[in-house]
């Protein structure tokens, strides 16, 4: 029974595509400077205060990937595509329960379990359509501007955000089976994603507690890695995998606990 | 067979008691009426028998399946039909791409004969729709599945009065096809009209489980007399009548006692004009509830 999963895959077109057009607008601004900054790119790096480099790990600006992994990563990707996801995962349950949609979805031959894995199962739409979409503007982008930009990495730097980007959506959903309100839900949940990567960068600043940084999805997706040293780390992607799995068994275990 | 048994169900929210010990059953092929004001807790218990909230003691069986145990409660939606007092479609999909959904789910061999008799605008978004026609959705999406078991929320709310009609007259067929229908409302006339059996709930509590006819029968008989001069209400209200009314040469009463009695009392007076009858279903239902007039609002 997929039902559930199609509904709910179709519920996230709209949202999908519309962040697909954002994302395309913002990257070709953060594209349309690179030349300008490629030239610049040891002065700016000179420039920045310590805690800007760090918090957004830029290195090698003057290559495409660099510059990729320094602005367009970091901002569109790990902050407003978590965010995103969060927001996505806290609509899942909270809002079903309130408006009694719910009530008529368990009216069916359909346990809660299959309801959350049908549900967490729809976010394959926004996976494919915004990693295809950030995928084809950075790439395109970069063939615009007389740069080929690596496709192993770049591939390699959407593979392995997908973990990543589901523990933002897990993140949500266990708020949307906590909470009774779906705004309450959503909005924490971006609120926590984005606190949490605020977290990672701002511990890598004292050696003393970059240990904290070790608890945010963040720490274990590694844009600079992929991108311009070409390492693919796939234990932190497992454990990222882990983590997303361990907040689905907490959503559904407090689900089907709950009253509706 | 046993459709729905119900013993000594209870569930808190907090203090508040919304279901305490409530027991009875539905007989499988017979539509019950389960009746109660907004708040007595009709809801409460529906929500119980579809396993969307846990009891707090007690336990339902619902076409054999213990509510406790999900996974048989699950397995036994398939046969049952649900149409909730709020009804939460998702307003952006069509009345068709909604019972399409709802088809995927359940199954849809009766969808086609449904919509002559329930015809709501499939074109266009719920969201657009009037309370009478989400209605409509509703029950196309309550039946379409052929369940064995239709448990109902308010079904007519909403509806205009010729639907209602005819929902009314479909589930007496329904009925006579052996299926079993729950039915939950505050409206009397329409409990009194179709269902074979009622219970009535009161603050979360069951005050009444028989047959319409044994209800009406144990509420004693509605009297109308006239007499000739103005009532001395001394001489004349025994024990035996409730709720007297008294207007001038007219008496309206409920008499609870033997009617053998009720008679050789009247000899006694001057009587131009007498009758008898069946008490409606609202003049039993207000003794339920006079009680206690503070009926706390919920």
């Amino acid at each position: 029974m997929t039902a559930i999963l199609h509904n709910e895959a179709r519920q996230l077109r709209r949202s999908s595509l519309i962040l697909a057009g954002a994302f395309a607008v913002i990257a070709a601004f953060f594209l349309a400077v690179f030349p300008a900054m490629q030239e610049e790119a040891e002065l700016i790096a000179d420039a920045y205060p310590e805690y800007m480099i760090v918090l957004l790990g830029v290195e090698e600006l003057h290559t495409i990937e660099g510059f990729s992994a320094g602005y367009i990563y970091p901002m569109l990707w790990i902050l407003f595509g978590g965010i995103y996801f969060a927001y996505v995962g806290g609509g899942m349950i909270a809002g079903d329960i309130r408006s009694r949609k719910m009530d008529l979805t368990l009216s069916n031959p359909v346990s809660r379990e299959s309801v959350i894995a049908q549900k967490v199962g729809a976010l394959w739409f926004p996976l494919v359509v915004l990693n295809a979409a950030l995928m084809l503007i950075v790439y395109g982008g970069a063939a615009i501007l007389g740069e080929s930009f690596d496709l192993e990495a770049l591939l390699m730097v959407h593979l392995l955000s997908v973990p990543y980007l589901l523990v933002c959506a897990g993140i949500g959903l266990v708020l949307s089976v906590l909470l009774d309100r779906a705004g309450q839900a959503q909005v924490m949940g971006l609120g926590l994603v984005f606190i949490l990567w605020l977290i990672d960068g701002i511990s890598l600043l004292d050696a003393d507690y970059e240990w904290v940084g070790d608890l945010t999805p963040s720490r274990y997706y590694n844009v600079n890695d992929i991108l311009v040293h070409a390492e693919y780390d796939f234990g932190d992607a497992s454990i990222l995998l882990v983590a997303f799995l361990t907040l689905v068994l907490m959503a559904t275990f407090l689900f089907v606990r709950r009253d509706i | 067979m046993t459709a729905i048994q119900v013993d000594d169900l209870t569930k808190q929210f907090g203090e508040v008691a919304a279901n305490d010990g409530v027991t009875f059953d539905v007989e499988s092929g017979e539509i019950f009426g389960y009746l109660g004001p907004n708040g007595a807790g009709k809801t409460t218990t529906i929500r119980l028998l579809l396993g969307l909230l846990k009891p707090t003691s007690g336990t339902a069986h619902v076409l054999g399946a213990d509510i406790r145990d999900r996974k048989a409660l699950t397995a036994t939606k398939a046969d049952i039909g649900y149409l909730p007092d709020t009804l939460g479609f998702d307003g952006r999909l069509t009345g068709h791409q909604t019972l399409d959904y709802f088809a995927r789910l359940h199954g849809d061999e009766r969808r086609e004969e449904l919509l002559e008799l329930f015809d709501p605008p499939l074109d266009r978004a719920v969201e657009t729709y009037s309370e009478g026609n989400r209605r409509m959705l509703g029950i196309v999406q309550a039946f379409m599945h052929d369940p064995k078991l239709v448990i109902m929320d308010e079904p007519t709310a909403g509806l205009d009065p010729l639907k209602q009609d005819r929902l009314h007259l479909f589930i007496e067929e329904e009925r006579q096809a052996g299926k079993t229908l729950f039915f939950s409302s505050h409206t009397l006339s329409e409990v009194q009209r179709v269902c074979d059996r009622v219970g009535i709930i009161r603050n979360g509590r069951i005050v009444a489980h028989e047959e319409i006819e044994t209800l009406l029968t144990q509420s004693g008989k509605e009297v109308w007399v006239h007499l000739a001069e103005p009532v001395n209400e001394k001489q004349f209200v025994t024990d035996e009548m409730i709720d007297v009314e008294v207007v001038e040469n007219a008496v309206h009463f409920t008499y609870t006692g033997h009617i053998q009695g009720l008679l050789e009392h009247l000899v006694q007076f001057d009587n131009q004009d007498l009758e008898i009858g069946n008490p409606q279903l609202d003049t039993i239902f207000k003794h339920y509830y006079r009680e206690e007039d503070t009926i706390p609002e919920t």
